[in-house]
């Protein structure tokens, strides 16, 4: 990972330090970035076996620095007045041995003032903030209230997606529709499921081991014919979206093919004399096997804040659910029934901005999951060998920086 | 005694040149003298700037260009005009740039910089202190 952010660095810094003669031989080419170095604490060791407290294992029961840290660095470059390239690469301290990987690669061709079309690969909009999720800089919390944000594990497309946007007034109208499909994306295995493998391959020790509880496991699959679309009415006050997508996904691990998955959404955002507000519901529905690790959900957050000069504290209070999941195996030879995550969040924040360009936040979080099961945790707390309690409290310190 | 009075006098005339002559300087919008416009109101530039509207009112593509970030001039230009702190601006700007929906002006330079880009690119629009302007840029607009 050092290596990686060093490599990106000093391409960054090489790429700024060019004579201004060679930077105007490029004209219409712009580098920007971020960056977001971060350490969370999680207050309770849950299972005997690991430090893992969160159910993807970034968070652990001391201190750590993977859940959040990540840098991003974007070129875009003018071919014409029509047409754009854009490329994102993303380096995430959360995937150790994986390389870089560009998040975004398109081209953008601009068919009218109010019509863009874009090609290549696409960061899609399943909720307010998935296309920029990675740029901490641009939002109140650490990280997106996960109640939510972690119920789509695709992010990226491979296709086109289309933007038209119309003014009326003040207001501005935007319908982003897109399809595509999405090879190598990767899904946590839920913790229930991890048991039902008879051999594990953890990515973090790079090695095959027995599938015991706290292995954090995680599966490749595909999303074929991934289609959606994003219409968000804004202001300079606020910004009210909703959005639909349907793909069907195969994940060879649990033999699922082709079964069909639905993401629906509604979201709120405004900033109004100091008052920030954020609020956003979502429901899932997977079918066939597939729903068997990734049952129906749906879930909500609201996020109220008061920004007081250079500060901004904020509450949040989220939920996730069970969607209606059907309680029989999607068929006999199953070897287990989906069981959707039910837990509450309540997390009080703080940001602070450093100068412009940089925020410092700092937050606390209590996460309950309901009675006896894990939530979004790696299990229940109530389970913890010492202190069977209901609730995990999470701590996390931030600083996230855009150029 | 009187010599004191006249040191006081002299620091204070020079705190008040430093701190309020600068800002009372004129801002000018500026357009490429071809440009049929005549005027532009300060919302219709703020539009432009924020990339909420690539044209101008008569239907001409607008690419504007800023001056550099400590200039005095962006300063009066951003309070005024765009009325955003700067802050909100890069929040504003991270999540359309990153998101590859626009990207933020073209940082151009001073004053002459700016006004020798406007009147060298027909679709340029800049703002530069009213004692720039020459006959090689058209004015839409004065701030005070």
């Amino acid at each position: 990972m050092r290596k990686k952010i060093l490599g990106l660095l000093c391409f960054s810094l090489a790429w700024q330090a060019l004579p201004a003669g060679a930077a105007g031989g490029l004209e219409g080419v712009s580098v920007s970035g971020f960056l977001t170095t971060g350490a969370t604490y999680g207050d309770k060791q849950l299972l005997s076996n690991t430090e893992a407290v969160s159910q993807d294992g970034t968070i652990e029961n001391t201190p750590g620095f993977s859940a959040d840290s990540r840098l991003g660095l974007q070129i875009s470059a003018k071919v014409n007045d029509e047409i754009s390239i854009t490329g994102q690469l993303l380096a995430k301290a959360r995937e150790e041995n994986s390389n870089v990987e560009a998040d975004w690669a398109f081209i953008n061709y601009r068919a009218t003032e109010q019509i863009s079309v874009r090609a290549g690969k696409i960061k899609f909009p399943t909720f307010l903030i998935s296309d920029y999720y990675e740029v901490g800089y641009a939002y109140p919390w650490i990280r997106p209230p996960q109640e939510v944000y972690s119920s789509n594990p695709i992010t990226t497309l491979n296709g086109v997606d289309l933007l038209a946007r119309f003014r009326f007034g003040d207001l501005s109208l935007l319908v982003q529709p897109y399809y595509g499909v999405s090879r190598g994306a990767q899904a946590l295995v839920p913790q229930e499921a991890v048991q039902a493998f008879p051999i594990c391959y953890n990515a973090f020790t790079a090695s095959f081991e027995p599938c015991q509880a706290g292995t954090v496991l995680y599966t490749d699959f595909t999303a074929d014919a991934l289609r959606g679309i994003n219409v968000s009415l804004s202001s300079d006050i606020f910004t009210i979206r909703a959005g639909t997508l349907e793909t069907k996904v195969n994940a060879p691990a649990f033999q699922v093919f082709q079964d069909t998955a639905k993401f629906s959404s509604v979201g709120l955002t405004m900033d109004w004399h100091n008052v920030v507000l954020y609020s956003e519901a979502f429901e899932r529905e997977i079918e066939g096997r597939a729903n068997a690790a990734f049952p129906n959900q749906k879930g909500s957050y609201t996020t109220l804040g008061y920004r007081i000069g250079k500060w901004l504290p904020h509450f949040t209070a989220a939920r996730i659910k069970d969607n209606n999941n059907p309680t029989t195996p999607p068929d006999p030879g199953f070897p287990f029934v989906g069981t959707p995550l039910d837990q509450k969040s309540k997390t009080l924040g703080l940001r602070y901005e450093v100068g412009s360009g940089a925020a410092l936040k700092f937050e606390v979080q209590e996460v309950t999951p309901k009675e006896g099961t894990r939530g979004l945790l790696i299990s229940a707390p109530s389970a913890a060998p010492k202190d069977p309690d209901d609730s995990v409290m999470i701590y996390g310190l931030s600083l996230d920086v855009v150029f | 005694m009187k010599t004191l009075k006249q040191i006081w006098a002299a620091l204070l005339l020079l705190v008040l040149c430093a701190g309020f002559v600068p800002a009372y300087a004129a801002l000018a919008i500026i357009v490429h003298p071809n440009n049929n416009l005549s005027g532009i109101t300060a919302d219709e530039a703020a539009d432009i700037y924020l990339a909420k509207a690539g044209v101008f009112t008569n239907g001409k593509r607008a690419i504007p260009v800023d001056q550099a970030a400590n200039s005095p001039m962006r300063k009066k230009f951003y309070s005024s005009v765009i009325k955003k702190d700067d802050s909100t601006l890069k929040v504003y700007w991270s999540k359309l740039l990153f998101t590859g929906k626009a990207n933020p002006p073209r940082e151009i330079g001073d004053d002459a910089a700016v006004k020798n880009w406007v009147a060298s690119n027909p679709d340029a629009i800049g703002y530069v202190d009213g004692k720039f302007v020459d006959s090689s840029v058209k004015v839409l607009l004065i701030i005070p």
